[in-house]
Order: C-alpha cells, then sequence, then structure tokens
C-alpha cells in the first residue's frame, strides 16, 4: 500500500521538476529559519506571491500561444494609477474607478495584440513597446507622484479575517480561471495549437489573428488585476509600481514547466512556480542573506528549476 | 565484417523496442534494414551507432560509422566547403585557409557525384544536393560504415537515381551500406542482402534478388492482396470545382472538377505547381483570379476558415510542419478541426471531443497508447492517420490530400487508402495530389496532370506511367 | 530596388517628422520660463520618483522667477543614457548644465563632454566623482543617516531593522554608513538589514518577512520614505504606537504619513530647495558671475511638530 501511495507521489513529482523544487525549498527553509515554518509566514508568502501569480496566469495564455509579453510590469502600473486617478482626482465613484482600470489594462492589451496579430510585429518588439508607452502614460497621468487608491481597490489588500488575505483569494480565483480558461474553453484549446503549431492551427480552421487578439487582452486583463492588487495592498498606486515584474512573470511561467517555444505550460506550474519565487525572497530576508548575494541566488535558482525540467524531459 | 551486432535487445520504459536482433555489414554491399514505422529500425541504428545502450547482446565496429538522418544537420547559412569541414576548418597560421578548403571540398564532392561551387550556401543546394552534402562530410571522416535513414523519402525520381548510383559507386570503393526505405522498387536496384524486422524481431534476412510480394508478406505478416484497393463508386454531381484559378509567378488558369464519390489524382513533377494549387483553392495563399466552388457555391479567397466552413479540408504535404501540432497529445490533435464545432458559449465540449477522437482512433487504428499520448510520439504512418482523421471528424465534402502516404510504410499505405474508398462510399469527393505515379494512378478515377503550373491534360482511370509522363514533361509556350 | 530604398525613406523621413511634431508638444511641459536669452539643461537622473519631481519642479519654478529657459531630460536611471544626454545638451547652446547624476561613480564622461564644450556643469544631490564641477548643491546624505539614527533612538530603545536602498546605489551607502554611525549613541541595535531597492511594494513585503523572523522588534530606518511607507503598511496598527518608523527624503506621501503619526520621523532633504539652489548657481555660472563651489541644503529632521512647516 504505501509504496503505491508513494510511487504515485513520486509520480506528480517527477512529471513537475518546479514542484520538486518548490518542496525542496520549503523543506529547507523550514530547516534553516524557524520562524518559515507557520500559518502567519506561509500566508505571507502567499500574498506576496499574489501579484506576480496574477501576471504570470496572464502569461501564461501568452507563452503557451508561442508570444511573449514584456509589458505587463507597466500596464499593470497603468491600470492602477487610472483607477487611483479616476477616483482620487477625477471623482469618480470608486467601482467605476475600478473598471476603467480594468478596462485600461484590456485596452493595452488589444493594442498588443493587433500590433502582433494584425501588424505582424514580433511579440517581443511590440509589448516592448508598450512596456515603454505604458509607463510613460503612468508617469504622464500620475505627475510622478503616488496616487492614493480608492477603498474598493484597497480592499483587495486587506484580509477578509485575520487568515485569509484578499490578495491569497484573488490568486487562487484566477489560477481557477486559468486553468478552466487554458482547458476547457475555445481560446485555451486554440492556444496550444497556435503556440504548438501556428500554421497547422491556421489549416485547420483556427481564427489564428483573432484568438491573439484574445491571448493579449487576456494578459492585460490579468496585469490590470496584478496592478491593482499591488496597489491595493499599499493603498496607492505608484509611478515606479512594479518595474521589472514581467521578467519575474515569465520566470515563475518558465519554472513551471511551460515552453518559451509555446504549446506547451499549465496554470498549476505558473503557481507553483510564483511561489518558488516568493518562498525563496521571503526566505533571503528571513536568513538575512547579504543584499548583494540575494540576486545571485535567485538567478541560480530560476536556472536550476529549468534546468531540472529539462533534464527530467531529455531523460524520457 | 565491418560490423556484427549479435541478440540485440532493447526496452523503453517497459516496451520491448528490440529483441534478440542479429544485423551485420559487410566491407562494399548495401544492406538493407526493412519493416513498418514503429518495427525498431531507428531503435537498431541508434544501438549500432552508440547512441543508446543495447540492454542484452553485443555490437562490434572495425571501422567509424556515420548516420544520415532524413532531417538535415547542416547550417543553411554556411557555404558547402564551410558545411562540410564544420568545426574542423584547414587552417593555416592559425587562419582558416580558404583556398584549401574549397580545393578539399571539391574532391570530396567529386567523390560523390555533386557538381556544385563550394561557396554555394547551402540552403540554395534543394534537398538532394544538401543530402549529398552530408555523405560528403560522412566520407570527409573517413566513415567506412554509412547508415541511411529514409534518406530518398523527400527525393524526386531523377534525384534517388542519382542517389543510388552513388550508393553503387561507394559499395565499389568498399564503404560498408545500411539503406532504410519504404520504396521496395528501389531495394530490388541495389540492396545486396535485405534484413526485415517486425515488432522488434529480426523475422529474416532475404537475398537483394527477393520479390516485393515477398518482402510484403514480412513486413506486416500477411499478404496484401491489392496494392491499390481502389474501389470505384457511382458518381454524383459536381462537388468541387476549380475554374481558372491563377497567380502569377506560381499557377496559371488552372481548372479541374471532382463529383460526389470520385477521386481525382494531381500528377506532375515536383514544381509544377500542385500544392500551390491546391493551398490557394483550401485559402491558405492568396490567388489572383478564378474560382473555386465547393457544390456550387463560390468558396471566397484568402479565408481557410470559409474554406472549412464550406465543406473542404486539406491534408498538407508537410505533416510535421503544417499537419501537426507536435506538442500536443493524439487526442488534441485529432480534435483541432472540429474544436469550433463543438464549442457552445466559447466552452469546448470537451468529453464529446473525447470520444469522438476515441472512436476516429479506433477506427483508423491508430497504434498509441492513448489520446493522451504525444504525437510526437508515434510514427510517421501513425501522425498521418491522425491528421486525416482529424478532417473526418469534421466531415469535409471535399477532402483534398496532399502527399498522403510520403514516408508511411506499405500496411499504413493501404488503411489510407482503404480511408480514401470510405470518403467516396459516402459520396464524398477526393482530390490525390502524389508524385508516386503508380499510386496516384492505383487510386484515381481520373488523373489531371500538371506541368509549368499548368494543367497539361487528363487522363482516364488505368492509365499508364508513360502517359503521365508524357504530359508531365510538357513544355508550354512562355 | 531604388523605388522600394525611397518608399523607406520616405517612410522614416515621415516617421521622424511625427515624432518630431510629438515632441515639440510635449517639449513645453519639460521646459518652463522661456523668453529668456540664456537656457540652462537640467540632466535629471529619474522622474520615477517623486523626490526628483519635486526637485524638477523647484528648479523650473527658480527658472521662470530669474527668467531663463530650462530644458529637462530625464536618464530613467540609466548612467549610458544620462551621459549622451549631457552631450546633447552640449550641442545644444545650453549656457550652464546641471547633473544630477545616475551614479556619481559614472557621471565623469558626462562633466568630461561639459569640460570640453566650456560649458559650466553644476552636480545636483549627488556628486560627480571625477571631473571638473564648478558648484556643487546637495544636503548631506551621511549626516542625514546619523540625525535617522539619533532620532530613532530618542523614539525607541530595543531592537529594530533597516531597510536598505538599491545595493550598491550611492544614497543607500551615504544614508546607511550615516546611520550606523549614529547608532552608539543611543539604546538601539540593529538586528536585520535588507534590501528592498527604495521601492514601496518591496518595502512592504520585506518588512513582513523580517517580522516574521522578528517580532519583537521596536524601530525601522528605511533609507527612502517609500520603502518607509511600505514597512509602515507591513506594520499596520503596530505602526506608531509599538513601533517607531523613520523614513527619508520628506516626499508628500512621508510627511502626511508623519503627520498622521504612522512615521515617527523623516529626514527631508528638501528637493525643491536643492533644484532651486542648482538653478541659481547655474544662472551665475552662465552670466559669468561667481558661484559658490559647495551649496549645502539643509537636512531637516521632520516630526509631528514641525511637519506643518514643510507641507506646502
Amino acid at each position: 500500500m504505501t509504496t503505491v501511495a508513494s510511487r504515485k507521489n513520486f509520480k506528480v513529482l517527477s512529471d513537475n521538476g518546479a514542484l520538486a523544487g518548490l518542496l525542496v525549498l520549503v523543506v529547507a527553509l523550514s530547516l534553516l529559519a524557524p520562524s518559515f515554518l507557520t500559518t502567519q509566514n506561509l500566508l505571507n508568502v502567499g500574498v506576496q506571491a499574489a501579484v506576480v501569480a496574477v501576471l504570470a496566469f496572464g502569461s501564461t495564455f501568452v507563452i503557451v500561444s508561442g508570444g511573449i509579453d514584456l509589458s505587463v510590469g507597466s500596464v499593470a502600473a497603468l491600470s492602477a494609477m487610472v483607477g487611483a486617478w479616476s477616483s482620487a482626482e477625477a471623482g469618480l465613484p470608486g467601482p467605476v474607478a475600478l473598471l476603467l482600470g480594468l478596462a485600461t489594462g484590456v485596452v493595452a492589451g488589444l493594442v498588443n495584440g493587433a500590433l502582433v496579430s494584425y501588424g505582424k510585429l514580433p511579440a517581443f518588439i511590440a509589448t516592448l513597446a508598450m512596456l515603454s508607452v505604458a509607463r510613460g502614460l503612468t508617469l504622464v497621468v500620475s505627475q510622478g507622484s503616488p496616487t492614493t487608491t480608492p477603498d474598493v481597490v484597497t480592499s483587495l489588500g486587506s484580509n477578509l479575517t485575520p487568515y485569509l488575505p484578499v490578495p491569497l483569494l484573488v490568486m487562487l480565483v484566477f489560477f481557477g480561471v486559468t486553468g478552466f480558461v487554458l482547458s476547457r474553453t475555445y481560446s485555451g484549446r486554440a492556444m496550444y495549437a497556435i503556440g504548438g503549431n501556428e500554421e497547422a492551427a491556421r489549416l485547420s480552421g483556427i481564427d489564428v489573428r483573432r484568438q491573439k487578439l484574445v491571448v493579449y487582452a487576456l494578459s492585460g486583463l490579468f496585469a490590470a488585476v496584478a496592478g491593482m492588487l499591488l496597489a491595493g495592498r499599499l493603498s496607492s498606486a505608484g509611478p515606479q509600481a512594479a518595474v521589472g515584474y514581467e521578467l519575474d512573470a515569465i520566470a515563475a511561467v518558465v519554472i513551471g514547466g511551460a515552453s518559451l517555444s509555446g504549446g506547451v505550460g499549465r496554470a498549476t506550474g505558473t503557481l507553483v512556480g510564483a511561489l518558488v519565487l516568493a518562498v525563496l525572497r521571503n526566505g533571503l530576508n528571513q536568513l538575512q542573506v547579504s543584499p548583494f548575494w540575494q540576486q545571485v541566488v535567485i538567478g541560480a535558482v530560476i536556472a536550476l528549476a529549468v534546468l531540472l525540467d529539462t533534464l527530467r524531459r531529455r531523460t524520457r | 565484417m565491418l560490423l556484427e551486432a549479435r541478440d540485440i535487445g532493447k526496452s523503453f520504459t517497459g516496451v520491448r523496442a528490440l529483441d534478440g536482433v542479429d544485423f551485420d555489414v559487410r566491407p562494399g554491399e548495401v544492406h538493407v534494414l526493412l519493416g513498418e514505422n514503429g518495427a525498431g529500425k531507428s531503435t537498431l541504428v541508434k544501438v549500432l551507432a552508440g547512441v543508446h545502450q543495447p540492454d542484452t547482446g553485443t555490437v562490434e565496429r572495425h571501422g567509424s560509422l556515420a548516420v544520415i538522418h532524413q532531417e538535415l544537420t547542416l547550417v543553411p547559412q554556411l557555404s558547402v566547403a564551410e558545411n562540410l569541414f564544420l568545426g574542423r576548418p584547414p587552417r593555416r597560421f592559425g587562419i582558416v585557409d580558404k583556398a584549401r578548403m574549397r580545393q578539399d571540398a571539391k574532391a570530396l564532392l567529386d567523390r560523390v557525384g555533386l557538381d556544385v561551387d563550394p561557396t554555394t550556401p547551402v540552403r540554395n543546394l534543394g534537398i538532394a544536393g544538401q543530402q549529398m552534402v552530408e555523405i560528403a562530410r560522412a566520407l570527409s571522416l573517413n566513415a567506412q560504415l554509412l547508415v541511411l535513414d529514409e534518406p530518398t523519402a523527400v527525393l524526386t525520381d531523377t534525384e534517388t537515381d542519382r542517389l543510388l548510383a552513388i550508393m553503387s559507386e561507394l559499395r565499389a570503393q568498399g564503404v560498408g551500406l545500411v539503406f532504410i526505405t519504404h520504396h521496395l522498387d528501389e531495394i530490388r536496384r541495389v540492396a545486396d542482402r535485405i534484413t526485415v524486422l517486425r515488432d522488434g524481431r529480426s523475422v529474416g534476412t532475404l537475398p537483394g534478388t527477393a520479390t516485393v510480394e515477398h518482402m510484403i508478406e514480412l513486413m506486416v505478416g500477411r499478404t496484401i492482396d491489392e496494392q491499390y484497393p481502389r474501389r470505384r463508386t457511382a458518381l454524383g454531381e459536381v462537388l468541387f470545382k476549380v475554374e481558372g484559378l491563377t497567380r502569377r509567378g506560381a499557377f496559371h488558369d488552372v481548372s479541374f472538377h471532382v463529383r460526389a464519390g470520385e477521386v481525382v489524382g494531381v500528377a506532375g513533377l515536383v514544381g509544377a505547381g500542385r500544392t500551390e494549387v491546391v493551398r490557394a483553392a483550401f485559402g491558405v495563399d492568396p490567388y489572383d483570379s478564378g474560382t473555386v466552388e465547393v457544390a456550387g457555391r463560390k468558396v471566397p479567397a484568402h479565408d481557410v476558415q470559409a474554406a472549412v466552413r464550406a465543406g473542404l479540408g486539406l491534408v498538407p504535404e508537410d505533416r510535421k510542419g503544417q499537419g501537426l501540432v507536435l506538442t500536443s497529445t493524439v487526442g488534441d490533435n485529432l480534435g483541432l478541426v472540429t474544436l469550433k464545432s463543438s464549442t457552445k458559449a466559447g466552452l469546448v465540449d470537451r468529453a464529446a471531443q473525447r470520444s469522438s477522437a476515441a472512436e476516429m482512433a479506433k477506427s483508423l487504428r491508430v497504434k498509441t497508447s492513448g489520446l493522451g499520448q504525444q504525437v510526437r510520439e508515434l510514427s510517421g504512418g501513425n501522425q498521418q492517420k491522425v491528421v486525416i482523421g482529424k478532417w473526418l471528424l469534421a466531415d469535409p465534402r471535399v477532402l483534398v490530400l496532399d502527399e498522403p502516404t510520403r514516408g508511411v510504410d506499405v500496411g499504413a499505405k493501404v488503411e489510407i487508402y482503404e480511408l480514401v474508398n470510405r470518403m467516396t462510399a459516402a459520396g464524398r469527393a477526393v482530390v490525390l495530389v502524389s508524385s508516386d505515379l503508380p499510386e496516384v494512378i492505383g487510386m484515381s478515377d481520373r488523373v489531371v496532370v500538371m506541368a509549368h503550373g499548368r494543367v497539361a491534360g487528363e487522363l482516364p482511370a488505368g492509365t499508364t506511367q508513360d502517359k503521365v509522363m508524357a504530359l508531365a514533361v510538357q513544355e508550354f509556350p512562355a | 530596388m531604388k523605388g522600394m530604398t525611397k518608399m523607406k525613406f520616405r517612410g522614416v523621413a515621415a516617421l521622424s517628422a511625427v515624432a518630431l511634431a510629438a515632441l515639440t508638444a510635449c517639449g513645453s511641459g519639460a521646459s518652463a520660463g522661456g523668453g529668456g536669452e540664456i537656457t540652462v539643461g537640467l540632466a535629471i537622473s529619474t522622474l520615477d520618483n517623486p523626490y526628483f519631481v519635486a526637485l524638477k519642479d523647484g528648479a523650473e519654478k527658480a527658472a521662470a522667477e530669474l527668467g531663463v529657459k530650462l530644458t529637462v531630460v530625464d536618464a530613467q536611471n540609466d548612467a549610458t543614457n544620462q551621459v549622451n544626454q549631457v552631450q546633447t545638451f552640449t550641442t545644444q547652446g545650453v549656457k550652464a548644465i546641471i547633473i544630477n547624476p545616475v551614479d556619481s561613480k559614472q557621471a565623469a564622461p558626462a562633466a568630461k563632454a561639459a569640460e570640453n564644450a566650456n560649458i559650466p556643469l553644476i552636480a545636483v544631490d549627488r556628486s560627480v566623482d571625477q571631473g571638473k564641477v564648478v558648484s556643487e548643491v546637495a544636503s548631506d546624505n551621511v549626516q542625514g543617516g546619523t540625525l535617522a539614527a539619533i532620532e530613532l533612538g530618542r523614539a525607541v530603545s530595543g531592537e529594530v531593522v533597516h531597510l536598505q536602498g538599491i545595493p550598491g546605489a550611492s544614497a543607500a551607502r551615504d544614508r546607511g554608513q550615516g546611520f550606523e554611525q549614529g547608532l552608539n549613541s543611543g539604546g538601539i541595535k540593529v538586528v536585520a538589514s535588507q534590501p528592498a531597492d527604495f521601492n514601496r511594494a518591496k518595502g512592504l513585503d520585506v518588512m513582513t518577512n523580517l517580522l516574521q523572523a522578528n517580532p519583537g522588534i521596536k524601530g525601522v530606518f528605511a533609507d527612502n520614505d517609500e520603502m518607509a511607507l511600505g514597512a509602515i503598511k507591513a506594520l499596520g496598527d503596530r505602526a506608531g504606537k509599538d513601533v517607531a518608523v523613520v523614513g527619508f527624503d520628506g516626499t508628500p506621501d512621508g510627511l502626511k504619513a508623519v503627520e498622521d503619526g504612522t512615521m515617527a520621523a523623516t529626514i527631508a532633504q528638501q528637493p525643491d530647495v536643492l533644484g532651486r539652489k542648482a538653478v541659481e548657481q547655474a544662472v551665475k555660472a552662465a552670466r559669468g558671475e561667481a558661484v559658490q563651489e559647495v551649496v549645502d541644503v539643509e537636512v531637516k529632521v521632520v516630526t509631528k511638530k514641525n511637519v506643518a512647516e514643510f507641507k506646502k
């Protein structure tokens, strides 16, 4: 009995290199840092993973369909800023401001998608341009200063009960949404086909261009949600918020076993990837690793996680 | 003996790929390795080359071995000479000696009978020339043993002739050759010995003079009554009509039609414009003028989705590049065309997709461990069945098959022909584009022959290869 | 082939025209004053940070009052970018250049470019390590760090944590150094020092994590207000009650937190004064008048008592 069970567990782990890596990290940190394995700290990790995780869920769509979205950090900042500005400066009601912020993300994503699918721009270039434009617009809207968020956004960053932080909840909801979209919807199935072989998808009658629009719009929407979470946690939207988060998001997706050449990737993998990054940062703080070494360690872990996964695939 | 392998056994995760196989190669002989896809040929080659360690048995090699794969390993941007000496260019004073490299390259190219300037970029060569460069590179490494893994699958007839001639030449030079091919007629032209593999076992070694029937019988373990089992049905209305289709520089004024229950073959030399025409008709590429009709209704140009809605289907010539999503499973690939029709309000009915895919896989006899298996793990013939299967699920009125049996073994070929019969029996129309003349003659009810982008003529069923070729080489006034 | 090149050229030309028009349209916002004969270039490290925005605002106000034209460029924290921008200034006929270096150590080429063009260079907020600078307008970060330690020691005693800026950045170095120098005067002990990159969100996360390992801390010093505000978020109700937070910079949000009592103190750098003084020195240099080699802008400890003076 036990051998069967343990063999099954082993299979789950060997099928998912990132999950194994996460468990190794958690065990190591539990041994090294006495305060790591406490309910409160694990909740903290979840909350800290939330922003990158939601960004990464959006990026999962993009990467599965064979693209890349470098603009998600900037779009997150812009969406949050538009939301905060609409309420604080333009005096709109909070929920309306929130919706405006989310719409901003969708519009930015649609522009990305249009540039990629109709403009035939490489995704790297189109979204790199958006990275700059969105960050610039954030500065224009904010005039360089942080802006207070409406209550409805702030509540996104707070706790429902002491043991139920909203960001964690939002992360789990979007995890479910991502899994559902990928496995059950037409767009999700089309993403795998387009990312795996765009020509074969097109020759099978899939509307590749429209689906790409959907993909980038989803990425923009998720970025906006992540931006709201980030702003909510700080009660303010900052012009410098989420700088460089796109790389964390991409790292999370890839750690989770997705292939940057498209066609492969899952919501669970991405969640694990985001948790790996958050656990790592949390642990490095608690172990008080020298600031100069922290970036080295994070980079090494990213490389190691992906390497393990690649090796596992190769030996199959 | 250049190579002696005894009692080779090899398993992968519990699946027995090779079981007690003996295989040897003498200097100066062509030893053909024959078997259906999945019989264990590739595994055996990998064991011989030392890529895989056998679980049981021994491999003794006297001399170095080079494998020429179907997928070439050249760097397309580099010149022929640079490819030949990749990683080990002749140097003088530490600097690449280009003059000597060109000279040495020329000598090597002469040996394989390839008459090109060594400074030509490899990508300008065409697939046959690239193969010659690969062979020349192997020779430059003093390979005494050459394994040619399905080299002729991508070659035209003349190119194949040349390759076979070079093989005979190399044999005369004392090189030992292992030759893998699905074209049984080629075997009769070069083989000294033929070893047949089936389900991982060696089922016999025949002399080079063995009959085709004998080879097939050993390969598939049963006799195949007919190589081309076309069953004709009564013809109905015109289902597919291409009228005056023209794209400047590619094809000109191409017209043909196919009736319900009919198979129309499209023959011609490579470059005659056959693939270009069917791609354009299916909406993949644009055209300048002309019309395409399905069951009397015009299909809009350059719109694949409209073509699919109108009831057209295309099994493209490049299976891996255009037919399959290799990163996905068998089930997902089977469900690709019907993804849209099984979607309601954005949600895919996955259960229905799964059950219809399972049914299709079963009825096509796709050899797979299940719908969840990665499609890239299947053999070529089974992959092709998946591509055809995804279209059968959509039940198109007109199915265009572009080189449907290329790289597919004999057994699977016959099964694909049976699928064609099934389609026409159900009142559908089939367009069969093929470079395999016996196939296009044997399976078609009419043959349209193309040359230089035009329809050169039409021949009835049961025509001869000579008649087809006469039309195919026809010249048109410019 | 030829037609193609021409078409491409036309495309590029059209694009350039659009870009130029856009620049002119936006440019009005970047340059204040106008009308004066003297143009001063201000190369700012980044406008992603309210502190530097305040510095820019102060500079623009001073320029308007003095009747000179001020051209502002933003290096977006990229030292190479900044060198290019200063080089561009030298070809635009500016009479003086104010540089707010992205990095003190990497500003030498910019100084060299100004020197070669015989244009006086004024450094603001951060110094230029190598090269000729006619005037340096700065507040003393080291002194500010020391003041922060003293203020924190005055507010609490016991264990404290230090949230550091971007590892290796000069402001982080200087403030950290000053903070450590000021420690021996009070009854506080640093139990953890971790980087949060001058960023509010990171301040929140790092503080949360440090709290987990050190629940009993009494105080926090952050190298800037943004991180301090993140730490206050992490502390929740404890901020201002049993944990004292000291920030640095005196940004509007920071001052508000001092006023609200969640932040015990911040070290106000008066960025607007820095900007104003830099422009004043630049105009003097441009007119050939004598300039002050070192202009010290006072660093002030802001607490609830005197916060009103700083809120404008």
